[in-house]
């Protein structure tokens, strides 16, 4: 009976080596970067659309307080105009109390009623067919000469700017991390490949064809990068899955945005479910493919 | 090559490293199968060099060198591993991988051709016994001795019963009883047809076996 140590031959490259270790923790590391720059870009692209989406949805008129005119029968005109206007959904009158506390950050707690405090009316529309607010702006300073039309529509630009700025620059951060893994893995998996050399040369000597030196260096090559590349992505999620219960129950659009990392609608989920994944699957293929050319040109230059 | 040609035919050979001197000069020899040689010469006469380029290690800078009929000038690379398998290399620093056991540094030529270890393991048993290391097979090489791990890399070199065995000091850290007996195994494959060309300062090995011996001066080589 033949030792059970024997029947199966260990991997011809050893799979402990120091450089081997290197190249593990440098392609782990920079899986993880890479996970977390995938996973800031679908935050801020998440985040900026929650946030345009509640600004679109409403706008905001505003009624001017002046010492001659009713300011109740103003209201009371702007919102018959604004209720019976296509493609308003809902009209509300806010009350007094309510632009006092919209002041209150610059102004403190002090009584308002001195001061001509505007009225405010908030306005839902329906995002799928808006109404012509042009037409609407008109009308109401026909009718109601104190009112003006706040579409929120300057602050909507600046905002899908921001985001469009903060989603370059995590392409741009992801773009960087890919050029420097692929440059850490290349030099990782030359330097494991130099410590092989002994290894291949005696090997090429014995008369192993360069198809088995390859496909043994091949499974070093594949393990190291699946287990780091995976390695990466776990503790990737772990960190997203970290920001969620950080988030808590919060319900801004930032935590939003984080909870749909985790639990995300299932088109989001798959698109970056498959982003996530390419991680992986892309370091292993380039240790890999680093490796072969490393190998062939040290097979090359063998005698 | 016809089973009776040349093993060996050096043309005229020499070799040197890079730009340095010539460490062989016009060297001539011819073995043919069977033939038993031993190499001798002081240190640094050229005779691992010689050896090295036996084994296909290094390539002349001049002259022509046969290998079991093919001019190794003219090889092409995918002709290199079927030449090399007909080969059985004793190195001088034996060359035993670290992290393989015992066992599988000396099964490592056959798995190397494909086999598998159900195919092998037996044999490679029998010859770890008759070199005395049947009991380390599952040990790594950085637990043996100089002496033993020099067995290991006998049996590495005999175990896919070469054509040509080339050994650099295959008995120089062993015993003279373990000496005897390896020669005996290399003697025995020299009987059944392998050719052998051994480099060695051990003029009672060479007495030993009756063989002949080639003298390496200055890169230059003679009959003893």
């Amino acid at each position: 009976m033949l030792d059970p140590a024997l029947e199966k031959p260990s991997p011809v490259f050893p799979h402990g080596a120091a450089p081997l270790r290197s190249l593990t923790i440098t392609m782990a590391v920079m899986c993880y970067l890479a996970c977390l720059a995938i996973g800031a870009l679908v935050l801020i692209n998440q985040a900026a659309s929650a946030w345009t989406q509640g600004i679109s949805r409403e706008v905001t008129v505003q009624i001017r307080q002046r010492s001659s005119a009713d300011m109740e029968q103003e209201l009371a005109q702007a919102l018959t105009i604004l209720k019976a206007a296509p493609g308003v959904v809902a009209a509300e009158a806010l009350d007094k109390s309510a632009g006092a506390k919209l002041l209150e950050p610059w102004l403190g707690k002090v009584p308002l009623d001195e001061l001509p405090v505007p009225r405010l009316i908030r306005v839902t529309i329906d995002e799928t067919s808006p109404p012509d607010y042009k037409a609407l702006e008109k009308q109401l300073a026909k009718q109601v000469p104190d009112a003006s039309l706040d579409t929120h529509r300057r602050w909507q630009a600046e905002l899908s700017r921001m985001a469009h700025a903060l989603s370059l620059l995590a392409v741009f951060v992801l773009g960087l991390i890919s050029l420097a893994s692929i440059m850490l893995v290349i030099f990782a998996a030359r330097a494991v490949l130099e410590s092989n050399r002994s290894i291949v040369e005696v090997l090429a000597l014995m008369g192993a064809q360069n198809k088995f030196i390859s496909r043994q260096n091949d499974r070093q090559f594949l393990a190291t990068g699946l287990i780091a590349g995976f390695a990466g992505l776990i503790a990737g999620l772990i960190t997203f899955a970290g920001l969620f219960y950080l988030g808590g129950s919060s319900t801004d659009a930032m935590a939003e945005a984080g909870r749909s990392l985790v639990f995300a609608p299932a088109a989001v989920e798959l698109r970056v479910g498959a982003a996530l994944v390419l991680v992986p699957i892309a370091a292993t293929l380039i240790a890999l493919w680093t490796s072969r050319i490393t190998l062939s040109r040290m097979l090359r230059n063998m005698p | 090559m016809s089973e009776g040609g040349n093993v060996i035919e050096l043309q005229s050979v020499a070799l040197r490293y890079g730009t340095g001197p010539e460490i062989l000069r016009d060297v001539n020899l011819t073995l043919r199968r069977g033939d038993l040689r031993f190499l001798t010469g002081a240190s640094g006469a050229g005779k691992s060099s010689l050896l090295r380029l036996l084994f296909l290690a290094l390539k002349p800078s001049r002259g022509n060198a046969l290998l079991f009929g093919r001019n190794v000038n003219n090889l092409a690379v995918s002709e290199l591993p079927l030449l090399r398998r007909r080969l059985g290399v004793v190195f001088q620093d034996f060359r035993l991988l670290d992290h393989l056991s015992i066992f599988e540094n000396v099964a490592l030529p056959l798995r190397a051709m494909g086999q598998k270890p159900a195919a092998y393991s037996h044999d490679v048993l029998d010859l770890l016994d008759w070199v005395g290391l049947k009991g380390r097979a599952t040990d790594r090489p950085d637990t043996l001795s100089g002496g033993e791990k020099q067995r290991a890399a006998i049996a590495r070199a005999v175990v896919t019963k070469p054509d040509l065995i080339l050994a650099d000091e295959p008995t120089g850290n062993v015993d003279p009883a373990m000496g005897k007996r390896l020669l005996r195994l290399i003697l025995e494959l020299n009987r059944q047809g392998t050719t052998v060309l051994l480099a060695t300062h051990d003029e009672q090995l060479i007495q030993q076996a009756h063989g002949k011996a080639l003298h390496l001066e200055s890169g230059s080589l003679k009959a003893a």
